[in-house]
Protein backbone atom coordinates (compact mmCIF):
# COMPACT_ATOMS: atom_id res chain seq x y z
CA UNK A 1 0.00 0.00 0.00
CA UNK A 2 1.71 3.37 -0.67
CA UNK A 3 -0.86 5.87 0.37
CA UNK A 4 0.88 9.67 0.10
CA UNK A 5 0.03 11.68 3.58
CA UNK A 6 -0.29 15.58 3.40
CA UNK A 7 1.12 17.66 5.62
CA UNK A 8 1.08 21.39 6.22
CA UNK A 9 3.98 23.14 6.85
CA UNK A 10 4.01 26.53 8.79
CA UNK A 11 6.42 29.37 8.79
CA UNK A 12 8.12 30.33 11.94
CA UNK A 13 10.72 33.04 12.60
CA UNK A 14 13.09 31.25 12.46
CA UNK A 15 11.99 28.74 8.92
CA UNK A 16 9.24 26.02 9.69
CA UNK A 17 7.67 25.58 13.53
CA UNK A 18 8.26 22.47 15.20
CA UNK A 19 4.80 21.23 14.81
CA UNK A 20 5.59 21.25 11.21
CA UNK A 21 8.55 18.45 11.70
CA UNK A 22 6.18 16.37 13.85
CA UNK A 23 3.47 16.94 11.10
CA UNK A 24 5.91 15.29 8.77
CA UNK A 25 7.12 12.57 11.27
CA UNK A 26 3.69 11.15 11.75
CA UNK A 27 3.01 11.16 8.00
CA UNK A 28 5.59 9.62 7.14
CA UNK A 29 4.77 6.88 9.74
CA UNK A 30 1.91 6.46 8.60
CA UNK A 31 2.72 6.46 4.45
CA UNK A 32 5.47 3.85 5.14
CA UNK A 33 8.24 6.28 4.36
CA UNK A 34 9.36 10.53 4.17
CA UNK A 35 9.21 10.03 0.32
CA UNK A 36 5.47 9.48 -0.08
CA UNK A 37 4.78 12.76 2.13
CA UNK A 38 3.93 15.75 0.68
CA UNK A 39 3.88 18.69 2.43
CA UNK A 40 2.10 22.38 1.71
CA UNK A 41 3.48 25.83 2.12
CA UNK A 42 0.91 28.55 0.75
CA UNK A 43 3.12 31.50 0.18
CA UNK A 44 2.42 34.88 -1.67
CA UNK A 45 5.56 34.39 -3.55
CA UNK A 46 7.71 31.54 -4.00
CA UNK A 47 11.02 33.37 -3.18
CA UNK A 48 9.36 33.32 0.73
CA UNK A 49 10.56 29.83 0.60
CA UNK A 50 13.85 30.28 -0.27
CA UNK A 51 15.42 28.17 2.10
CA UNK A 52 13.08 26.05 3.51
CA UNK A 53 13.47 23.91 0.57
CA UNK A 54 16.57 22.44 2.12
CA UNK A 55 15.04 22.10 5.76
CA UNK A 56 11.47 20.46 4.71
CA UNK A 57 12.45 16.49 4.82
CA UNK A 58 8.87 15.56 2.16
CA UNK A 59 9.07 13.49 -0.42
CA UNK A 60 7.95 16.84 -2.05
CA UNK A 61 7.44 20.62 -0.62
CA UNK A 62 4.40 22.14 -2.59
CA UNK A 63 4.48 25.63 -2.65
CA UNK A 64 0.76 26.95 -2.97
CA UNK A 65 1.87 30.30 -4.71
CA UNK A 66 -0.56 33.53 -5.10
CA UNK A 67 -1.01 36.95 -3.31
CA UNK A 68 -4.16 35.65 -0.99
CA UNK A 69 -1.39 34.01 1.07
CA UNK A 70 0.64 36.70 1.74
CA UNK A 71 -0.70 36.29 5.66
CA UNK A 72 -2.76 33.31 6.42
CA UNK A 73 -6.55 33.28 6.66
CA UNK A 74 -8.97 30.20 7.57
CA UNK A 75 -10.41 30.04 4.26
CA UNK A 76 -6.87 30.82 2.05
CA UNK A 77 -4.97 28.26 4.18
CA UNK A 78 -8.57 25.90 3.59
CA UNK A 79 -7.93 26.68 0.03
CA UNK A 80 -4.23 25.74 -0.48
CA UNK A 81 -4.44 22.76 1.22
CA UNK A 82 -6.83 20.86 -0.43
CA UNK A 83 -5.30 22.08 -3.80
CA UNK A 84 -2.32 20.45 -2.66
CA UNK A 85 -4.23 17.27 -2.16
CA UNK A 86 -5.65 17.15 -5.21
CA UNK A 87 -2.44 17.74 -6.86
CA UNK A 88 -0.04 15.04 -4.45
CA UNK A 89 -2.95 12.48 -4.80
CA UNK A 90 -2.98 12.24 -1.01
CA UNK A 91 -5.39 10.32 1.08
CA UNK A 92 -4.78 11.72 4.49
CA UNK A 93 -4.67 15.01 5.07
CA UNK A 94 -2.45 15.73 8.95
CA UNK A 95 -3.43 19.49 10.10
CA UNK A 96 -2.02 20.53 13.73
CA UNK A 97 -4.11 20.47 16.36
CA UNK A 98 -3.84 23.72 17.29
CA UNK A 99 -5.19 27.18 16.70
CA UNK A 100 -4.29 26.88 13.14
CA UNK A 101 -5.82 23.08 12.51
CA UNK A 102 -8.95 24.23 14.31
CA UNK A 103 -9.79 27.13 11.71
CA UNK A 104 -8.32 25.13 8.33
CA UNK A 105 -9.13 20.90 9.46
CA UNK A 106 -13.00 20.93 9.56
CA UNK A 107 -13.18 23.32 6.62
CA UNK A 108 -10.72 20.82 4.82
CA UNK A 109 -13.08 17.96 5.95
CA UNK A 110 -16.43 19.98 4.47
CA UNK A 111 -15.35 19.66 1.63
CA UNK A 112 -14.19 16.38 1.41
CA UNK A 113 -17.36 15.24 3.04
CA UNK A 114 -15.88 13.95 6.14
CA UNK A 115 -15.55 14.95 9.36
CA UNK A 116 -11.93 15.37 10.86
CA UNK A 117 -10.22 13.21 13.62
CA UNK A 118 -9.12 15.67 16.00
CA UNK A 119 -6.76 15.74 19.50
CA UNK A 120 -5.00 12.41 17.41
CA UNK A 121 -1.95 10.74 19.61
CA UNK A 122 -1.59 7.69 16.89
CA UNK A 123 -2.78 6.87 13.59
CA UNK A 124 -3.09 4.02 11.22
CA UNK A 125 -4.84 2.72 7.89
CA UNK A 126 -7.88 0.13 8.44
CA UNK A 127 -8.75 -1.00 4.49
CA UNK A 128 -9.91 1.83 3.09
CA UNK A 129 -10.35 4.07 6.33
CA UNK A 130 -8.42 5.37 8.72
CA UNK A 131 -8.45 4.96 12.50
CA UNK A 132 -7.32 7.37 14.71
CA UNK A 133 -6.35 7.21 18.67
CA UNK A 134 -7.59 10.83 19.99
CA UNK A 135 -8.57 12.39 23.42
CA UNK A 136 -11.84 12.52 24.39
CA UNK A 137 -13.82 14.06 27.79
CA UNK A 138 -10.89 16.69 28.02
CA UNK A 139 -8.56 14.05 28.62
CA UNK A 140 -9.90 11.70 30.57
CA UNK A 141 -10.12 9.28 28.52
CA UNK A 142 -9.02 7.92 25.29
CA UNK A 143 -11.34 7.05 22.40
CA UNK A 144 -10.40 5.26 19.23
CA UNK A 145 -12.19 6.81 16.05
CA UNK A 146 -12.56 5.39 12.15
CA UNK A 147 -13.01 7.48 9.20
CA UNK A 148 -14.70 4.67 6.84
CA UNK A 149 -13.95 6.55 3.76
CA UNK A 150 -10.55 8.33 2.17
CA UNK A 151 -9.32 11.06 2.01
CA UNK A 152 -9.31 11.13 5.59
CA UNK A 153 -8.14 14.56 7.98
CA UNK A 154 -6.60 14.64 11.31
CA UNK A 155 -5.72 16.93 13.55
CA UNK A 156 -2.52 15.60 15.53
CA UNK A 157 -1.57 16.70 19.06
CA UNK A 158 1.51 18.71 19.74
CA UNK A 159 4.22 16.19 21.30
CA UNK A 160 1.93 13.24 20.20
CA UNK A 161 5.19 12.50 17.54
CA UNK A 162 9.10 13.40 17.46
CA UNK A 163 9.89 16.05 15.73
CA UNK A 164 11.80 15.04 11.83
CA UNK A 165 15.01 16.46 12.04
CA UNK A 166 15.25 18.63 8.96
CA UNK A 167 16.79 17.49 5.92
CA UNK A 168 15.70 18.82 1.97
CA UNK A 169 12.62 17.81 0.60
CA UNK A 170 13.38 15.39 -2.50
CA UNK A 171 11.05 17.65 -4.98
CA UNK A 172 9.59 21.47 -5.39
CA UNK A 173 6.26 22.01 -7.12
CA UNK A 174 5.03 25.53 -7.44
CA UNK A 175 1.65 25.32 -7.97
CA UNK A 176 -0.19 28.50 -8.66
CA UNK A 177 -2.57 29.06 -6.42
CA UNK A 178 -6.68 28.21 -6.85
CA UNK A 179 -7.63 31.44 -5.04
CA UNK A 180 -7.33 35.15 -5.61
CA UNK A 181 -7.43 37.86 -2.88
CA UNK A 182 -11.11 38.55 -3.42
CA UNK A 183 -11.77 35.43 -3.58
CA UNK A 184 -11.33 35.20 0.44
CA UNK A 185 -13.99 35.86 3.14
CA UNK A 186 -11.38 36.21 5.83
CA UNK A 187 -8.64 39.02 6.27
CA UNK A 188 -6.11 38.88 8.85
CA UNK A 189 -5.80 42.39 10.19
CA UNK A 190 -2.94 41.56 12.76
CA UNK A 191 -1.08 39.67 15.31
CA UNK A 192 -0.23 41.16 18.72
CA UNK A 193 0.36 40.19 22.17
CA UNK A 194 -2.40 39.76 24.83
CA UNK A 195 -0.76 41.93 27.37
CA UNK A 196 0.95 40.18 30.24
CA UNK A 197 -0.38 39.95 33.35
CA UNK A 198 0.96 41.71 36.70
CA UNK A 199 1.32 38.82 39.45
CA UNK A 200 4.19 36.71 38.44
CA UNK A 201 3.46 33.31 39.39
CA UNK A 202 6.67 32.05 37.49
CA UNK A 203 9.24 33.27 40.49
CA UNK A 204 6.80 31.47 42.97
CA UNK A 205 8.76 28.32 44.89
CA UNK A 206 5.09 26.90 45.64
CA UNK A 207 1.84 27.02 43.70
CA UNK A 208 -1.51 26.01 44.31
CA UNK A 209 -3.95 26.10 42.29
CA UNK A 210 -7.34 26.45 42.25
CA UNK A 211 -10.14 24.38 40.39
CA UNK A 212 -13.70 24.35 39.64
CA UNK A 213 -14.52 22.03 41.71
CA UNK A 214 -14.08 23.82 44.68
CA UNK A 215 -17.33 24.91 44.03
CA UNK A 216 -17.48 28.72 43.26
CA UNK A 217 -15.45 31.31 45.07
CA UNK A 218 -16.74 31.77 47.93
CA UNK A 219 -15.01 28.45 49.09
CA UNK A 220 -11.16 29.91 47.85
CA UNK A 221 -10.33 31.05 51.45
CA UNK A 222 -9.12 27.58 52.15
CA UNK A 223 -6.92 27.72 48.99
CA UNK A 224 -5.22 30.82 50.86
CA UNK A 225 -4.43 29.44 53.75
CA UNK A 226 -2.87 26.89 52.46
CA UNK A 227 -0.64 29.08 50.22
CA UNK A 228 -0.01 30.82 53.28
CA UNK A 229 1.08 28.02 55.14
CA UNK A 230 3.45 26.29 52.15
CA UNK A 231 4.80 30.16 51.47
CA UNK A 232 3.67 29.95 48.01
CA UNK A 233 1.29 32.13 45.47
CA UNK A 234 -2.49 31.08 44.30
CA UNK A 235 -2.92 30.16 40.91
CA UNK A 236 -6.14 28.42 39.25
CA UNK A 237 -7.06 26.79 35.80
CA UNK A 238 -8.91 28.46 33.11
CA UNK A 239 -12.57 27.21 34.33
CA UNK A 240 -11.99 29.22 37.50
CA UNK A 241 -10.79 32.84 35.99
CA UNK A 242 -12.91 32.70 33.61
CA UNK A 243 -15.91 32.18 35.82
CA UNK A 244 -14.21 35.53 37.46
CA UNK A 245 -13.36 33.55 40.85
CA UNK A 246 -9.99 34.87 40.56
CA UNK A 247 -8.22 37.16 38.30
CA UNK A 248 -7.39 35.91 34.48
CA UNK A 249 -3.43 36.54 35.21
CA UNK A 250 -3.62 33.71 37.73
CA UNK A 251 -4.60 31.10 35.28
CA UNK A 252 -2.10 28.90 34.86
CA UNK A 253 -2.15 26.92 30.74
CA UNK A 254 -1.53 26.92 27.66
CA UNK A 255 -3.70 30.04 27.37
CA UNK A 256 -2.16 31.28 30.79
CA UNK A 257 1.11 31.38 32.75
CA UNK A 258 4.22 28.68 32.70
CA UNK A 259 5.22 27.83 35.92
CA UNK A 260 7.74 25.38 37.04
CA UNK A 261 7.79 25.88 41.03
CA UNK A 262 9.37 23.06 43.13
CA UNK A 263 5.86 21.98 44.61
CA UNK A 264 2.74 22.22 42.81
CA UNK A 265 -0.82 21.69 44.45
CA UNK A 266 -3.79 21.28 42.11
CA UNK A 267 -6.95 21.27 44.07
CA UNK A 268 -10.10 20.11 42.72
CA UNK A 269 -8.86 20.34 38.98
CA UNK A 270 -9.19 17.88 36.47
CA UNK A 271 -5.96 18.05 34.83
CA UNK A 272 -6.84 18.83 31.04
CA UNK A 273 -4.22 18.55 28.77
CA UNK A 274 -4.26 22.60 28.20
CA UNK A 275 -3.64 22.67 32.30
CA UNK A 276 -1.25 20.47 32.18
CA UNK A 277 1.33 22.17 29.58
CA UNK A 278 1.41 25.12 32.14
CA UNK A 279 2.55 23.41 35.38
CA UNK A 280 4.38 20.13 33.63
CA UNK A 281 8.03 21.74 34.48
CA UNK A 282 7.24 21.38 38.54
CA UNK A 283 9.30 19.25 41.00
CA UNK A 284 6.69 18.26 43.08
CA UNK A 285 3.42 17.56 42.31
CA UNK A 286 0.61 17.04 44.43
CA UNK A 287 -2.90 16.61 43.07
CA UNK A 288 -6.12 16.90 45.53
CA UNK A 289 -9.17 15.48 43.80
CA UNK A 290 -12.33 13.13 44.22
CA UNK A 291 -12.54 12.03 41.06
CA UNK A 292 -9.48 8.70 40.95
CA UNK A 293 -10.02 8.72 37.41
CA UNK A 294 -9.33 12.48 37.28
CA UNK A 295 -6.22 12.58 34.44
CA UNK A 296 -4.51 15.14 36.81
CA UNK A 297 -3.17 12.00 38.89
CA UNK A 298 -1.23 10.76 35.79
CA UNK A 299 0.53 14.26 36.15
CA UNK A 300 1.30 14.10 40.21
CA UNK A 301 3.69 12.60 42.32
CA UNK A 302 1.03 12.64 45.10
CA UNK A 303 -2.40 12.60 45.93
CA UNK A 304 -5.30 12.45 47.88
CA UNK A 305 -8.69 11.31 46.53
CA UNK A 306 -11.06 12.94 48.45
CA UNK A 307 -13.72 16.32 48.85
CA UNK A 308 -10.96 19.03 48.26
CA UNK A 309 -13.28 20.93 50.88
CA UNK A 310 -12.21 18.60 53.71
CA UNK A 311 -9.21 17.55 52.78
CA UNK A 312 -7.56 21.29 52.14
CA UNK A 313 -7.84 22.41 55.52
CA UNK A 314 -6.90 19.40 56.73
CA UNK A 315 -3.47 19.63 54.87
CA UNK A 316 -3.06 22.98 56.34
CA UNK A 317 -3.32 22.15 59.59
CA UNK A 318 -0.49 19.46 58.92
CA UNK A 319 1.61 21.82 57.81
CA UNK A 320 1.41 24.09 60.53
CA UNK A 321 1.64 21.59 63.19
CA UNK A 322 4.82 19.89 61.12
CA UNK A 323 6.86 23.44 61.94
CA UNK B 1 -30.46 39.02 9.72
CA UNK B 2 -30.69 36.98 12.93
CA UNK B 3 -28.45 35.92 15.50
CA UNK B 4 -27.83 31.64 15.22
CA UNK B 5 -26.35 29.74 18.50
CA UNK B 6 -25.67 25.70 18.09
CA UNK B 7 -26.17 24.39 21.46
CA UNK B 8 -24.84 20.60 22.32
CA UNK B 9 -26.17 18.46 25.27
CA UNK B 10 -23.93 17.06 27.13
CA UNK B 11 -23.77 14.89 30.63
CA UNK B 12 -23.11 16.60 33.84
CA UNK B 13 -19.34 17.63 34.32
CA UNK B 14 -19.22 15.91 37.61
CA UNK B 15 -21.05 12.62 37.20
CA UNK B 16 -19.19 8.92 37.34
CA UNK B 17 -17.89 8.47 33.58
CA UNK B 18 -17.11 4.71 32.88
CA UNK B 19 -16.28 3.52 29.52
CA UNK B 20 -18.74 0.82 28.29
CA UNK B 21 -18.37 -0.34 24.85
CA UNK B 22 -17.71 2.10 22.07
CA UNK B 23 -18.46 5.24 24.58
CA UNK B 24 -19.75 5.55 28.61
CA UNK B 25 -22.29 4.25 30.46
CA UNK B 26 -25.07 6.24 29.72
CA UNK B 27 -27.82 4.58 32.34
CA UNK B 28 -27.58 6.93 35.17
CA UNK B 29 -26.23 10.48 34.10
CA UNK B 30 -27.78 13.47 33.92
CA UNK B 31 -27.85 16.46 31.42
CA UNK B 32 -26.82 19.62 30.69
CA UNK B 33 -25.54 22.23 28.24
CA UNK B 34 -22.07 22.04 27.25
CA UNK B 35 -20.59 25.02 29.00
CA UNK B 36 -18.48 26.66 25.99
CA UNK B 37 -22.26 26.50 24.50
CA UNK B 38 -23.18 29.10 26.98
CA UNK B 39 -20.70 31.64 25.78
CA UNK B 40 -22.20 31.25 22.07
CA UNK B 41 -25.11 31.80 23.61
CA UNK B 42 -24.66 35.06 25.63
CA UNK B 43 -22.66 36.45 22.06
CA UNK B 44 -25.86 36.05 20.34
CA UNK B 45 -27.76 37.65 22.86
CA UNK B 46 -25.35 40.72 23.06
CA UNK B 47 -25.32 40.37 18.79
CA UNK B 48 -29.20 41.27 19.34
CA UNK B 49 -28.99 43.54 21.92
CA UNK B 50 -26.35 45.47 19.94
CA UNK B 51 -28.79 46.05 17.57
CA UNK B 52 -26.73 44.11 15.17
CA UNK B 53 -29.47 41.28 14.56
CA UNK B 54 -33.48 41.15 14.49
CA UNK B 55 -33.63 37.44 16.33
CA UNK B 56 -31.95 34.79 18.06
CA UNK B 57 -32.06 31.24 17.56
CA UNK B 58 -30.82 28.26 19.44
CA UNK B 59 -30.46 25.44 17.72
CA UNK B 60 -29.87 21.71 18.96
CA UNK B 61 -29.38 18.09 17.45
CA UNK B 62 -29.80 15.52 20.18
CA UNK B 63 -32.93 12.69 21.77
CA UNK B 64 -35.98 14.01 22.68
CA UNK B 65 -34.46 15.05 25.99
CA UNK B 66 -31.88 17.33 24.56
CA UNK B 67 -35.24 20.04 24.39
CA UNK B 68 -33.99 21.08 27.75
CA UNK B 69 -30.86 22.83 26.87
CA UNK B 70 -32.79 24.39 24.14
CA UNK B 71 -35.48 25.37 26.93
CA UNK B 72 -32.33 26.74 29.15
CA UNK B 73 -31.33 28.76 26.23
CA UNK B 74 -34.55 30.59 25.69
CA UNK B 75 -35.10 31.40 29.60
CA UNK B 76 -31.75 33.32 28.85
CA UNK B 77 -33.39 35.02 26.45
CA UNK B 78 -32.79 33.34 23.15
CA UNK B 79 -36.63 34.18 20.94
CA UNK B 80 -36.75 30.77 19.66
CA UNK B 81 -35.31 27.55 19.40
CA UNK B 82 -35.21 24.28 16.69
CA UNK B 83 -34.57 20.70 18.24
CA UNK B 84 -33.73 17.85 15.45
CA UNK B 85 -34.41 15.43 17.00
CA UNK B 86 -32.14 12.58 16.94
CA UNK B 87 -30.66 9.48 18.68
CA UNK B 88 -28.08 10.30 21.03
CA UNK B 89 -25.69 7.43 18.93
CA UNK B 90 -26.19 9.35 16.24
CA UNK B 91 -24.51 12.64 17.43
CA UNK B 92 -21.01 10.27 17.54
CA UNK B 93 -20.20 11.25 14.21
CA UNK B 94 -19.57 15.22 13.78
CA UNK B 95 -20.25 15.27 10.16
CA UNK B 96 -23.72 14.22 10.32
CA UNK B 97 -24.35 16.83 13.23
CA UNK B 98 -23.13 19.66 11.19
CA UNK B 99 -24.87 18.76 7.79
CA UNK B 100 -28.18 18.11 9.80
CA UNK B 101 -27.37 21.73 11.87
CA UNK B 102 -26.15 23.45 8.58
CA UNK B 103 -29.56 22.08 6.78
CA UNK B 104 -31.17 24.31 10.02
CA UNK B 105 -29.02 27.06 9.78
CA UNK B 106 -29.73 27.56 6.06
CA UNK B 107 -33.49 28.43 6.48
CA UNK B 108 -32.63 31.11 9.14
CA UNK B 109 -31.67 34.00 7.76
CA UNK B 110 -27.99 33.87 9.78
CA UNK B 111 -25.71 36.42 9.44
CA UNK B 112 -23.53 35.27 12.31
CA UNK B 113 -23.74 31.69 13.65
CA UNK B 114 -21.78 31.03 17.31
CA UNK B 115 -21.07 28.06 18.24
CA UNK B 116 -18.73 26.39 21.16
CA UNK B 117 -15.36 25.71 20.64
CA UNK B 118 -15.38 22.39 21.27
CA UNK B 119 -17.92 19.88 23.25
CA UNK B 120 -16.80 18.56 26.75
CA UNK B 121 -17.56 15.14 25.92
CA UNK B 122 -16.71 14.33 22.59
CA UNK B 123 -14.12 17.07 22.16
CA UNK B 124 -13.89 16.46 18.55
CA UNK B 125 -13.99 20.81 18.23
CA UNK B 126 -15.45 21.32 14.70
CA UNK B 127 -18.95 21.30 13.87
CA UNK B 128 -19.03 25.02 13.68
CA UNK B 129 -16.19 25.19 11.33
CA UNK B 130 -17.63 21.98 9.55
CA UNK B 131 -20.90 24.20 9.05
CA UNK B 132 -18.98 26.69 7.78
CA UNK B 133 -17.54 24.47 5.55
CA UNK B 134 -20.51 23.63 4.68
CA UNK B 135 -22.47 26.55 3.90
CA UNK B 136 -19.88 28.53 2.51
CA UNK B 137 -19.83 30.60 5.42
CA UNK B 138 -16.65 32.86 7.05
CA UNK B 139 -15.47 31.12 10.04
CA UNK B 140 -13.06 31.59 12.94
CA UNK B 141 -12.07 29.53 16.01
CA UNK B 142 -10.88 30.25 19.30
CA UNK B 143 -12.89 33.27 19.42
CA UNK B 144 -12.20 35.57 22.84
CA UNK B 145 -13.25 38.93 21.42
CA UNK B 146 -15.92 40.17 19.21
CA UNK B 147 -16.16 43.53 17.48
CA UNK B 148 -18.65 44.67 14.64
CA UNK B 149 -18.53 47.31 12.22
CA UNK B 150 -19.89 48.24 8.78
CA UNK B 151 -21.10 44.85 8.47
CA UNK B 152 -18.20 42.81 9.21
CA UNK B 153 -17.26 41.28 12.15
CA UNK B 154 -13.98 41.52 13.98
CA UNK B 155 -13.28 38.36 15.79
CA UNK B 156 -9.98 38.42 17.93
CA UNK B 157 -8.58 34.82 17.54
CA UNK B 158 -6.60 33.39 20.82
CA UNK B 159 -3.40 32.00 19.61
CA UNK B 160 -0.30 30.23 21.43
CA UNK B 161 1.82 32.10 23.59
CA UNK B 162 -0.24 34.42 24.73
CA UNK B 163 -0.76 36.11 21.51
CA UNK B 164 -3.95 37.00 19.67
CA UNK B 165 -4.91 37.20 15.77
CA UNK B 166 -7.22 39.85 14.88
CA UNK B 167 -9.26 38.80 11.90
CA UNK B 168 -12.03 40.36 10.08
CA UNK B 169 -14.87 38.36 8.76
CA UNK B 170 -17.36 38.52 5.89
CA UNK B 171 -20.69 37.88 6.90
CA UNK B 172 -22.59 35.07 7.05
CA UNK B 173 -19.98 33.97 9.49
CA UNK B 174 -19.54 31.29 12.01
CA UNK B 175 -17.62 31.54 14.74
CA UNK B 176 -16.70 29.48 17.46
CA UNK B 177 -16.10 30.94 20.52
CA UNK B 178 -13.58 29.95 23.45
CA UNK B 179 -14.91 30.08 27.29
CA UNK B 180 -14.19 33.47 28.55
CA UNK B 181 -15.30 35.66 25.73
CA UNK B 182 -17.82 37.19 27.61
CA UNK B 183 -19.95 36.70 31.03
CA UNK B 184 -23.08 34.46 30.26
CA UNK B 185 -25.78 35.36 32.19
CA UNK B 186 -28.02 33.50 34.37
CA UNK B 187 -31.23 32.93 33.65
CA UNK B 188 -33.92 35.08 35.41
CA UNK B 189 -37.20 34.11 36.58
CA UNK B 190 -38.79 36.32 34.71
CA UNK B 191 -37.06 34.40 31.75
CA UNK B 192 -37.35 31.32 32.73
CA UNK B 193 -41.61 32.36 32.96
CA UNK B 194 -41.21 33.82 29.35
CA UNK B 195 -39.71 31.18 28.02
CA UNK B 196 -42.48 28.94 28.28
CA UNK B 197 -44.01 30.61 25.76
CA UNK B 198 -41.49 30.78 23.09
CA UNK B 199 -41.64 28.76 20.25
CA UNK B 200 -39.49 25.75 19.41
CA UNK B 201 -39.41 23.68 16.15
CA UNK B 202 -39.21 20.27 16.22
CA UNK B 203 -37.75 18.28 13.20
CA UNK B 204 -37.37 14.18 13.24
CA UNK B 205 -33.82 13.65 11.35
CA UNK B 206 -33.71 10.59 9.02
CA UNK B 207 -30.80 7.72 10.67
CA UNK B 208 -27.43 8.79 8.89
CA UNK B 209 -26.73 6.51 5.64
CA UNK B 210 -23.77 4.34 5.72
CA UNK B 211 -20.27 5.80 5.77
CA UNK B 212 -20.28 9.31 6.94
CA UNK B 213 -17.30 11.16 8.64
CA UNK B 214 -16.40 9.34 11.78
CA UNK B 215 -17.42 6.11 13.62
CA UNK B 216 -16.58 5.21 17.38
CA UNK B 217 -14.68 2.58 17.77
CA UNK B 218 -13.55 2.00 21.62
CA UNK B 219 -12.96 4.05 25.03
CA UNK B 220 -11.14 3.59 27.71
CA UNK B 221 -8.86 5.29 30.33
CA UNK B 222 -5.63 6.30 29.39
CA UNK B 223 -2.49 4.31 29.89
CA UNK B 224 -0.28 6.54 32.82
CA UNK B 225 2.85 5.94 32.62
CA UNK B 226 3.90 7.19 35.93
CA UNK B 227 0.64 7.81 38.09
CA UNK B 228 0.75 9.60 41.48
CA UNK B 229 1.05 7.60 44.60
CA UNK B 230 -2.58 7.84 46.16
CA UNK B 231 -2.48 8.04 50.01
CA UNK B 232 -4.80 6.14 52.08
CA UNK B 233 -6.59 5.96 54.80
CA UNK B 234 -8.90 8.83 56.11
CA UNK B 235 -8.14 12.19 54.81
CA UNK B 236 -6.77 12.82 58.24
CA UNK B 237 -4.01 10.10 57.62
CA UNK B 238 -3.57 11.21 54.43
CA UNK B 239 -3.05 15.17 55.17
CA UNK B 240 -0.78 13.68 57.48
CA UNK B 241 1.33 11.53 55.00
CA UNK B 242 1.52 14.41 52.43
CA UNK B 243 3.63 16.59 54.43
CA UNK B 244 6.45 14.63 54.71
CA UNK B 245 6.84 13.36 51.19
CA UNK B 246 6.11 17.55 49.96
CA UNK B 247 8.94 18.85 51.83
CA UNK B 248 11.09 15.37 50.43
CA UNK B 249 9.67 16.02 46.42
CA UNK B 250 9.99 19.55 46.72
CA UNK B 251 13.10 19.98 48.93
CA UNK B 252 11.70 23.64 50.63
CA UNK B 253 11.02 24.62 53.62
CA UNK B 254 7.60 26.03 54.96
CA UNK B 255 7.35 29.70 56.25
CA UNK B 256 6.25 27.98 59.67
CA UNK B 257 9.05 25.49 60.40
CA UNK B 258 11.68 26.11 63.02
CA UNK B 259 15.04 27.51 61.55
C1 LIG C 1 -7.65 26.35 23.47
C2 LIG C 1 -7.84 26.05 24.91
C3 LIG C 1 -6.98 26.65 25.81
C4 LIG C 1 -7.13 26.39 27.16
N1 LIG C 1 -6.25 26.96 28.03
C5 LIG C 1 -6.31 26.61 29.34
C6 LIG C 1 -5.34 27.10 30.27
O1 LIG C 1 -4.43 27.87 29.94
N2 LIG C 1 -5.44 26.70 31.56
C7 LIG C 1 -6.42 25.85 31.99
O2 LIG C 1 -6.45 25.53 33.20
N3 LIG C 1 -7.35 25.39 31.14
C8 LIG C 1 -7.33 25.76 29.83
N4 LIG C 1 -8.29 25.28 28.98
C9 LIG C 1 -9.48 24.62 29.53
C10 LIG C 1 -9.25 23.18 29.89
O3 LIG C 1 -9.52 22.37 28.76
C11 LIG C 1 -10.20 22.75 31.03
O4 LIG C 1 -11.53 23.00 30.66
C12 LIG C 1 -9.92 23.46 32.35
O5 LIG C 1 -8.55 23.36 32.68
C13 LIG C 1 -10.76 22.84 33.44
O6 LIG C 1 -10.54 23.49 34.65
P1 LIG C 1 -10.76 22.68 36.01
O7 LIG C 1 -9.84 21.52 36.05
O8 LIG C 1 -10.66 23.67 37.12
O9 LIG C 1 -12.28 22.25 35.93
P2 LIG C 1 -12.97 20.81 35.62
O10 LIG C 1 -12.40 20.22 34.39
O11 LIG C 1 -14.40 21.08 35.71
O12 LIG C 1 -12.46 19.92 36.82
C14 LIG C 1 -12.92 20.02 38.11
C15 LIG C 1 -12.32 18.87 38.89
O13 LIG C 1 -12.67 19.01 40.24
C16 LIG C 1 -13.01 17.74 40.76
N5 LIG C 1 -13.91 17.99 41.89
C17 LIG C 1 -15.19 18.40 41.86
N6 LIG C 1 -15.63 18.57 43.12
C18 LIG C 1 -14.62 18.27 43.94
C19 LIG C 1 -14.45 18.25 45.35
N7 LIG C 1 -15.43 18.62 46.18
N8 LIG C 1 -13.26 17.87 45.86
C20 LIG C 1 -12.24 17.51 45.03
N9 LIG C 1 -12.34 17.51 43.70
C21 LIG C 1 -13.52 17.89 43.16
C22 LIG C 1 -13.64 16.99 39.63
O14 LIG C 1 -13.47 15.60 39.84
C23 LIG C 1 -12.83 17.49 38.44
O15 LIG C 1 -11.72 16.66 38.19
C24 LIG C 1 -8.16 25.53 27.62
C25 LIG C 1 -9.02 24.93 26.71
C26 LIG C 1 -8.86 25.17 25.36
C27 LIG C 1 -9.75 24.49 24.39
Amino acid sequence: MSRRVLTLAERSESGVTDASYELIEAASRLAGGPDRVSAVLPVGDASEAEGLREVLPAGELLLVEGPAHASPTADGTAAAVLHAREASGAECVLLPHDPVGWDVAPLVAARLGTAAATAVSALSWRGDGLVARRSAFLGKFVQEVEAPGLPAVATVERGAFPAREPGPALSVRILPSPVGPGDLRSRLVEVRDAGAGGVDLTAADVVVAAGRGLGGPENLDIVHELAAALGGVVGASRAVTDAGWLPHELQIGSSGATVSPKLYVACAISGAIQHLVGMRGSRFVVAINKDPDAPIFGAADVGIVGDALEVIPLVTEAVRDSG
Amino acid sequence: MNAVALVKQVPDRNSAFRPAGDWIDESSLGYGINDYDRYAVEAALALKEAGHAAETVAVTAGPADAGQVLRSCLAMGVDRGVHLVTDRAHLADPFFVARALAGAVSGLDAGVVFAGLLAEDSGHGQVGGLVAGLLGFSFASAATGLQFRDGRLEAHRELEGGRIAVVELRLPAVVAVQTGINTPRYASLRGIMASRRKPVERVELAAPADGGGLRRLTLGRPERGASAEILPGSPQEAAAALVPRMRAGAGVSFPGDTA
